[in-house]
């Protein structure tokens, strides 16, 4: 009688445990979340130029999942602390429904982590940097130059990406004085290029030879691969938990 | 005289665009040959009418940028000769074609235009006096521009699907799927359970609960006379005397 007086005080202590652990996972969830989604890298607008940002809704899940398993957490150590069946069948379904939007959450990160490649970059980059008529590719030719300005870098695999392809700018910028945009030439304190024949030519020292595809794939792949795993190992821990709880429940009687 | 003109051999990125291309400076090729006032061209002519490239008499005769097209060569370039002697301290490079500005505005002089079509070219060096030409060199490889594919050709899907996104949906679906019927399977069994008041709880359960609740069983006068389902629990206990609650 002791010992499973024992064995219930031990599950109570276990499934405390594993509540508290749940409770802070959640906050530190939501806040790398949020994290995310503030744009810290700048590449937000590519993305959504891309329409390719599930990346971003997925972020937002996991903000409010974030906090859904702190508040959940904290119902559950009071229903397991009072042994309340009502508090604990409403801690158990509420926790499912968390359960299944983190679950989206982290499978729509990994999936779409998936589908940033270089050509899709490649691409939009081609067809829309410097495009003059629809008023939304100011984002992208805004957030490429300051990308290449940044990051010391040109295009997305190299300058050659403007002499291999024909592009939006090739059509207001000629061959000739613009083999590659002025932005890829290393700048002064002006911003005007340094050496502008030495650019145009490709002479080591006066151009950015390598591309910002590191750039911006680094950034988005820690992003996404934060949500999906870290995602992950918070439900993993929470099935055990939420198993632990069901065994608990069915054995509460009125 | 007997120099090849060529490419330049530095690898790089912009020697050959799509409407330009760089050329080593010769050095030193044209000393024995040039006075001061001499002049050093380039001609410039499509690989197939090269052949048929006759040097011109004269100044006057130099066939401008704009002909390219319709005599199939130009001459472009003059500089004087000084400039490719030994000494003469200028950058390695000749870029053939950088000068926008003279295409636009169509002016007479020699012009360093864009280059209109991919090629190929060949090109030779000419020393002209003020008499006519003195010297040339040996005509060029043809010199293929680069030719820029459309980017709808580019297809921006991934080639496989990374095995991650396999493993995280798999093992979060089957996780999904074993909680969820654990969920109905305790529901239902509870469910079932009150409606047909049959043993299905464990001593340990009972007892376990009974602890937790600190609830004394009820005596059993008090009990109903028939089971039924408030409270359950209770209902199941009745047989068993009440020797365990006394521990309490």
């Amino acid at each position: 009688m002791a010992k499973s007086e024992d064995c219930v005080h031990i599950l109570q202590g276990l499934l405390v445990f594993g509540n508290v652990v749940i409770g802070m996972c959640g906050i530190a969830l939501t806040a790398e979340c949020i994290y995310f989604v503030s744009n810290p890298h700048g590449v937000y607008p590519l993305l959504k130029a891309t329409e390719n940002n599930d990346i971003y809704a997925a972020a937002w899940i996991g903000i409010f999942v974030g906090l859904a398993l702190f508040a959940l957490s904290i119902l559950g150590i009071i229903g397991v602390i009072k042994a309340s069946r009502t508090l604990l069948l409403v801690y158990i379904i509420l926790m499912l429904i968390t359960f299944a939007f983190e679950m989206a959450s982290c499978i729509t990160a990994a999936t779409h982590r998936d589908s940033v490649t270089p050509q899709l970059f490649l691409k939009q980059m081609l067809e829309r940097y410097q495009k003059s008529e629809p008023a939304n590719d100011i984002e992208v030719t805004k957030t490429w130059d300051e990308l290449m300005l940044q990051n010391h870098c040109c295009g997305v695999l190299g300058p050659s990406d403007w002499q291999e392809y024909t592009s939006a700018f090739r059509l207001t910028h000629s061959d000739a004085d613009y083999p590659w945009p002025r932005k890829c030439c290393v700048l002064d304190a002006q911003g005007l290029p340094v050496n502008l024949d030495g650019c145009k030519l490709g002479v080591p020292g006066y151009y950015n030879s390598n591309g910002c595809y590191d750039a911006i794939s680094g950034p988005v792949n820690t992003h996404a691969w934060g949500v999906a795993w870290f995602g992950f190992a918070i439900l993993c821990w929470t099935f055990c938990v939420l198993l632990g709880t069901m065994f608990y429940w069915s054995g509460i009687e009125y | 005289l007997p120099y090849v003109p060529h490419v330049h051999p530095m690898a790089l990125p912009g020697k050959v665009t799509a409407t330009t291309f760089a050329l080593e400076r010769p050095r030193c090729v044209f000393d024995r040959h040039a006075d001061a006032s001499d002049a050093v061209w380039l001609a410039v002519a499509f690989a197939n009418a090269s052949a048929t490239f006759r040097n011109p008499r004269s100044r006057a005769d130099v066939p401008p940028y704009k002909q390219l097209l319709t005599t199939r060569s130009y001459m472009t370039l003059e500089t004087a000769a000084a400039a490719y002697s030994c000494s003469a301290p200028t950058p390695p490079v000749l870029r053939v074609g950088g000068d926008t500005a003279c295409r636009d505005q169509g002016r007479q002089d020699p012009c360093n235009g864009p280059l209109p079509s991919p090629g190929p070219y060949r090109v030779k060096f000419l020393l002209m006096g003020c008499r006519g030409p003195k010297a040339e060199t040996l005509w060029s490889d043809p010199i293929l521009l680069r030719t820029a594919l459309s980017p709808s050709t580019i297809d921006p899907a991934p080639s496989r699907r990374g095995s991650d996104v396999v493993v995280i949906a798999s093992i979060l679906a089957s996780l999904g799927a074993v909680l969820a019927t654990a969920v109905l399977g305790a529901l239902g069994a509870k469910v079932w359970g009150s409606l047909c008041h049959q043993d299905l709880g464990t001593d340990a359960f009972t007892r376990r609960s009974y602890r937790t609740h600190h609830i004394p069983p009820a005596l059993p006068h008090s009990l109903p006379p028939s089971c039924g389902c408030s409270p359950p629990g209770l209902c199941r206990s009745a047989p068993q005397p009440p020797a365990p609650c006394q521990r309490i």
